[in-house]
């Protein structure tokens, strides 16, 4: 039987490496029966804290103390019964004990339920003392993100603008995009919103001075052009298919470029001379030809420009698309493959192997402009028209009016109205009604009030907490669930002031939630971001391993995931079914990916798995291939990922000096290895091992899923072996063995789940003080089945989302911002 | 397009499919030709140094051993008494005395560390150039190279003008061959980067550099009205910025208070732009140039026009200029060569096809002279603008038929403020890092404090 001593021989390693297991050889964990210090479950108060802190010592302070401060703790002045004085330490606590993962396999573990009884003690008494003193915590306020502006402008104007091109990129931080402390100012920031007003204002209410503009669309090369695309007409492939918005009615000119090859030739121009129809709402404006030998040698380069066409203001689907000149698959000697653009060498080799590809769409003009005809976006506008010059100063302080306490997100007062109006009476003066109502929008697209969420407090001293405002109450409620600002009827219950008690809240919570914008808003901005969605494009698995992926398969995966979430959010499910779902929602692209039949065209559906390898996201390309390389699988990128996005027990970094996997010899004795057998050599390093222990058997069981999370019995040719140990001793043989450990442990991914829907909901990081209102989320939650809205709503509900702290000015400068 | 600062649009919002991008206004009017605006800088600092960072893809075809010995690129003569006849640098003949020629340094960060990198020199040269440091080899977002050197100086000194510092480029970025070998095209397309991950892009359409100088707008009457618009609407939201601080916490007031000097930065910065377009007695500012001309003179002597235009105004003083792009299959006919560029520069070691491709380089170097007497002729208080300004021309490529990276083409000129001494030929010893050359300028520069840059092991004082 190991004991203390032995487990202190291992302390050497655990010096280096904080919080991990430790001792290779030992073992599964044992549980050692230690009749002196195991806590009586059923005795109550201070004795059972006593002994629960006996526990402490004798199995957490042997790593955890003064001298070793292994994971930079130390628990030698930890008592539980002053858990929450000390409630930082102890949510530290809760969650490794809650995840299984300490004591760490190799050290002794108390028996029986001990380990359990110490976390839930902990947990009682932190959340108990949290009743007595709820702490809503504090955050600075926030201003519109990329994803918000572009949906305020929507919403304002049924407008939609590429706010790339005006606002910097959003910072991250805990997942999220929206979090308030790094949403630093910035001169650059502030200019960026002027111009966006600029633009949008002009381009809202029809510009008949536009100048000529080059608006341009680019194809990234990992686009399929084999099949027709979204919004194109039939008949065609590939090219690109957008709503432009035309500032004007006049002349307009569509510049073409196809993709050049490496010397600067058509690509695919061994295909021929093409055809691109260039269409505006579905009907031809002209037809082009690619000549097969141009070339960027030549002056002119890979140039097509079609004459001028007369268009009207407005947005408008516009669509370059190639003519489609053949039915099915390319018959030749090489089948053509959907990443065509893959190896630009193919291009221009003989024997047809792929076609030309369209690079960018540029939009010329307007040219010799003739007036703006109406549009969406100018009857939202001029809901009334002066026929007077009387009439003309009422009409646009109505419609100012309106605009602004829609962009402002609250009723106005005269102060407001009267700061606009003077605006339109300047660009009134210059060009007439319609130019003072331009210029009143532009005032209102750049005002404070519309770029920034604040928050009135009253004038409390720092540190005492208050109730957000009705108004305050609704932006956060609708960025939230709809990442768009509040509509008409929750504005007005929040001026009724039925906000501010919990079930008028819920009440529109609810109305929200059931909403499809509800639904949409949550799995387009809070679920993408949080299971980091967003990684899958720094992903460009090897071309040549892996001809079929493409810029238009990972699309696919990154909307599956997205459909499920919304689905989660539509039909109430519990969110248990993130990881269990035996269904999924796959276009033909994506069913073919998966090996699943009897799925054609481009929508997706709803579909159940053939069998039960797949089920919910451990199951997704989207995850399998985020977590990829390029070459190869790696089970330490997905562990990984389960432990932070699914657990929330990162994994420490590596420690320095570690030799690379990529440096461990790829073959042995003329045979190709593993990627398994190639990891084993890595870790057979005791440095690395002790922490591999723990990341790399979570990714192993994911093994039969390939680089693109396709299914695979082979690696390198070789059976794959998913087998493995959790961290907890549970053997591992697959992914489903995978999804049950998870489940076996609910509450450390609902609590996971909790902690990131508050961080996104709002709008700042979870802290340990937040932790006693996740638990009553997750507690409340059991009540009704886990189901996707009762964490929703419980995030609404709870202090933090309702109130705030006054804090104190020191706590908004975050350094290097 | 955060031209105002000279910040980057992300990589990832270039590269986002399908997204549209507000470009360039196609104009109807072209710079005439000698209505330059005249510089008389009254009232402005007459210690700025003025610096322009030129880069040219391919090396040179002198960087190969046989053009050496036959000083196709560098003279043979160190110290003053170089001849310059033989060389590619010959139409720099009437500037000798700003002329600092360095020989023989290396930039072998673009080498290839890994069997992956191999072959991948075209996609890693360009952004080696100003950085001196080692592309992280990703087709994602997670790019990683070095600060350049430009962005060390701009960082430290860039402040003082409305906009700190632009970036040029003459040929089209992603084109044929732009980025391959795992490698994203921001490598290719930017010689400048403001931190490690963050490319600046490159404008080519002298319109789009002209909005950044002087605004927005095809006519004065409409920048001007342009610029008046946002600055009322500035001075607006100042007021109700402020306004809106009385009812907030003292966090948010803090927050605020940091808004608030964003929007006054800002509107000085229109401020300016504002003065500079409207006083000035004799002062006229041009008609703004129309698209990008198809002659690649003709593109070069407009951009060098800009930048004329831009330091005598003091709009900025720090350019990065991109004449090339690699692997780029562009003909130069006025060069004499019929070859395209990128076949030219792989001359198989071949006299006869050296010297065809010493004629592109000739050519390239031509254009230099156009900028150079504008330069001189330019007072700007004390002295000329040519004794202020520092051009820095070479490329991290040496030898392109091999694509090595040891032996590099340098050269300066200009005086720099009486930094640089001006008629030098200096040979580096064998190895020496270019990032050593440059970490002496900067230091002669004002950015004291680095101690090192790129893969520098020294300073190599010139």
């Amino acid at each position: 039987m190991n004991s203390l001593p032995a487990a202190l021989t291992a302390l050497g390693v655990l010096l280096i490496l904080a919080e991990r297991p430790a001792d290779p050889a030992s073992g599964e964990s044992r549980e050692v029966a230690s009749a002196a210090v195991a806590a009586p479950v059923a005795s109550p108060g201070s004795d059972r804290a006593e002994s629960l802190t006996g526990v402490v010592r004798v199995y957490c302070q042997v790593c955890h103390n003064d001298a070793l401060m292994t994971g930079n703790l130390s628990l030698q002045a930890f008592e539980v019964e002053s858990a929450p004085e000390m409630a930082e330490t102890a949510e530290r606590m809760i969650r490794k004990l809650r995840a299984g993962m300490m004591p760490p396999r190799g050290f002794p573990r108390p028996a029986g339920d001990t380990l359990a009884a110490l976390a839930e003690e902990l947990e009682t008494r932190v959340d108990d003392a949290w009743v007595q003193d709820p702490n809503p915590g504090f955050r600075t306020f926030q201003r519109l993100n990329r994803a918000e502006y572009a949906s305020a402008v929507d919403d304002l104007l049924g407008l939609q603008i590429d706010v790339g091109e005006f606002l910097p990129l959003d910072t991250r931080s805990a997942n999220f995009d929206n979090i308030a402390d790094v949403q630093a100012p910035s001169a650059t920031l502030m200019e960026g919103y002027l111009r966006a007003a600029n633009y949008i204002s002009r381009v809202a209410v029809g510009d008949p001075d536009a100048e000529s503009n080059s608006i341009r669309y680019r194809l990234p090369r990992t686009t399929s052009q084999k099949d027709r695309v979204e919004g194109a007409p039939f008949g065609t492939r590939g090219g690109v298919s957008v709503v432009h918005n035309f500032p004007a009615d006049g002349k307009y000119v569509f510049h073409i470029q196809p993709y050049p090859a490496v010397e600067g030739e058509v690509f695919g121009r061994t295909f021929g001379n093409e055809q691109m129809e260039v269409s505006v709402d579905g009907e031809r404006v002209a037809l082009v030809t690619i000549d097969r030998w141009m070339s960027e040698s030549e002056p002119t380069g890979l140039n097509v420009l079609t004459d001028s066409i007369y268009v009207r203001a407005g947005p408008r689907r516009v669509t370059a698309a190639f003519l489609r000149r053949f039915e099915g698959e390319l018959d030749d000697l090489i089948r053509p493959i959907d990443h065509t653009l893959a190896d630009g060498q193919i291009g221009i080799g003989y024997g047809v192997t792929t076609m030309p590809h369209l690079q960018r769409l540029s939009v010329l003009g307007p040219y010799e402009v003739t007036g703006v005809s109406d549009t969406p976006t100018r009857q939202l506008i001029f809901t009334c028209r002066p026929t007077s010059r009387d009439e003309a100063r009422p009409c646009a302080r109505d419609i100012v009016s309106r605009l602004a306490s829609k962009a402002y997100r609250r009723p106005l007062d005269d102060g407001d109205i009267e700061g606009l109006m003077a605006f339109y009476d300047q660009g009134e003066g210059e060009r007439g009604f319609e130019g003072g109502v331009q210029r009143a929008l532009q005032a209102i697209l750049a005002s404070p009030h519309f770029l920034f969420r604040m928050e009135r407090a009253p004038g409390v001293t720092p540190g005492t907490p208050y109730a957000i405002t009705g108004a305050d109450l609704a932006s956060r409620l609708s960025f939230f669930l709809w990442g768009a600002p509040p509509d008409q009827q929750l504005i007005d219950a929040a001026a009724r002031g039925e906000l501010s008690d919990a079930s008028g809240l819920l009440g529109q919570a609810r109305r929200m939630l059931a909403d499809e914008r509800g639904a949409e808003g949550l799995a387009q901005r809070f679920g993408a971001q949080w299971l980091r969605l967003q990684d899958l494009e720094k992903i460009d698995p090897d071309a040549l391993s892996y001809p079929y992926f493409d810029g238009t398969l990972a699309e696919a995966m990154h909307r599956e995931t997205e459909l499920l979430f919304a689905n989660m959010a539509i039909e109430d499910r519990p969110v248990s079914e993130l990881l269990t779902a035996d269904y999924t929602f796959v276009n033909e692209r994506l069913a073919r990916h998966y090996g699943i039949s009897g799925v054609t065209g481009p929508e997706f559906r709803r579909v159940r798995y053939p069998d039960d390898n797949r089920r919910g996201i451990l199951g997704h390309g989207s995850v399998l291939t985020m977590t990829s390389h390029a070459d190869r699988t790696s089970p330490v990128l997905r562990g990984k990922w389960v432990l932070e996005v699914l657990l929330g027990t990162p994994p420490p970094p590596p420690p320095p000096d570690v030799p690379a996997f990529e440096e461990t010899e790829g073959a042995d004795d003329g045979r190709f290895l593993t990627v398994r057998e190639r990891m084993e050599i890595h870790r057979a390093n005791p440095v690395c091992m002790s922490c591999h222990q723990l990341i790399d058997p979570v990714g192993l069981a994911l093994e039969n899923f390939d680089v693109t999370g396709a299914w695979r019995i082979r690696d390198e040719g070789n059976p794959v072996d998913p087998a493995g140990e959790l961290y907890d001793g549970t053997l591992l043989t697959g992914p489903a063995d995978l999804r049950n450990a998870l489940l076996k442990r609910p509450e450390v991914f609902y609590r996971i789940f909790t902690e990131n829907l508050m961080a996104y909901g709002l709008g700042r990081r979870v802290e340990y003080y937040d932790m006693p209102t996740v638990r009553r989320i997750v507690g409340a939650a059991a009540d009704n089945d886990y189901r996707f809205s009762s964490f929703v709503l419980g995030v609404v509900e709870s202090p933090a989302f309702r109130s705030s702290l006054v804090a104190p000015e020191a706590v908004a400068t975050p350094a290097g911002n | 397009m955060n031209f105002i600062t000279g910040k980057s649009i992300s990589r990832r919002t270039m590269l986002r499919s399908m997204s549209g991008v507000i470009g360039l206004p196609l104009l109807d009017a072209m710079i005439p030709a000698g209505r330059l605006w005249s510089a008389t800088a009254g009232g402005r600092a007459a210690n700025d140094t003025r610096l322009v960072f030129i880069e040219q893809v391919h090396g040179a075809a002198g960087c190969n051993d046989w053009g050496a010995s036959q000083n196709l690129w560098a003279p043979a003569a160190e110290g003053k008494d170089f001849d310059l006849s033989p060389t590619s640098l010959r139409s720099l003949e009437p500037f000798r005395k700003y002329l600092t020629i360095v020989t023989d340094t290396d930039s072998r960060m673009a080498d290839a560390f890994s069997p992956e990198e191999i072959g991948g020199d075209h996609f890693r040269t360009t952004a080696v150039f100003l950085t001196q440091a080692h592309p992280k080899q990703t087709q994602g977002s997670d790019l990683h190279i070095g600060t350049s050197m430009d962005q060390l100086y701009v960082q430290r000194f860039g402040q003082e003008t409305p906009i700190p510092s632009l970036q040029l480029t003459i040929e089209n970025v992603d084109q044929a061959g732009g980025c391959a070998y795992g490698y994203a095209c921001a490598y290719t397309d930017t010689v400048s980067w403001a931190s490690p991950s963050e490319p600046l892009p490159m404008i080519r359409d002298p319109r789009a550099v002209f909005q950044q100088l002087f605004g927005a707008g095809g006519t004065p009457e409409q920048r001007a009205h342009r610029l008046r618009t946002d600055r009322s609407i500035l001075d607006w939201m100042l007021d109700e910025i402020t306004s809106l601080k009385r009812e907030l916490g003292p966090a948010d007031q803090h927050r605020v208070s940091r808004y608030i000097d964003n929007i006054r930065e800002l509107e000085q910065r229109i401020g300016r732009i504002e003065m500079q377009n409207t006083s000035g007695e004799e002062r006229e500012i041009p008609e703004a140039p129309v698209g990008v001309p198809d002659d690649f003179r003709e593109h070069m002597e407009v951009m060098f026009d800009l930048q004329l235009l831009a330091f005598t105004s003091d709009t900025t003083r720090v350019f990065s200029f991109k004449l090339g792009r690699d692997a780029s299959p562009r003909i130069y006919p006025e060069s004499g060569s019929s070859t395209p560029f990128h076949a030219g520069s792989h001359h198989g070691g071949r006299e006869e096809r050296i010297l065809d491709f010493a004629q592109i380089n000739t050519y390239h170097v031509g254009m230099l002279p156009y900028f150079l007497e504008k330069l001189q002729a330019t007072n700007d208080g004390d002295a000329t603008l040519l004794d202020k300004t520092m051009i820095m021309y070479g490329s991290a490529m040496a030898d392109p038929n091999i694509h090595n990276h040891a032996r590099c083409p340098l050269f300066m000129v200009g005086g720099m403020n009486g930094l640089l001494e001006g008629e030098q030929h200096v040979v580096a010893p064998p190895g020496t890092p270019m990032a050593n050359v440059m970490l002496d300028l900067l230091h002669r520069l004002g950015v004291t404090d680095i101690e090192s840059f790129g893969n520098s092991t020294g300073t190599f004082a010139v």
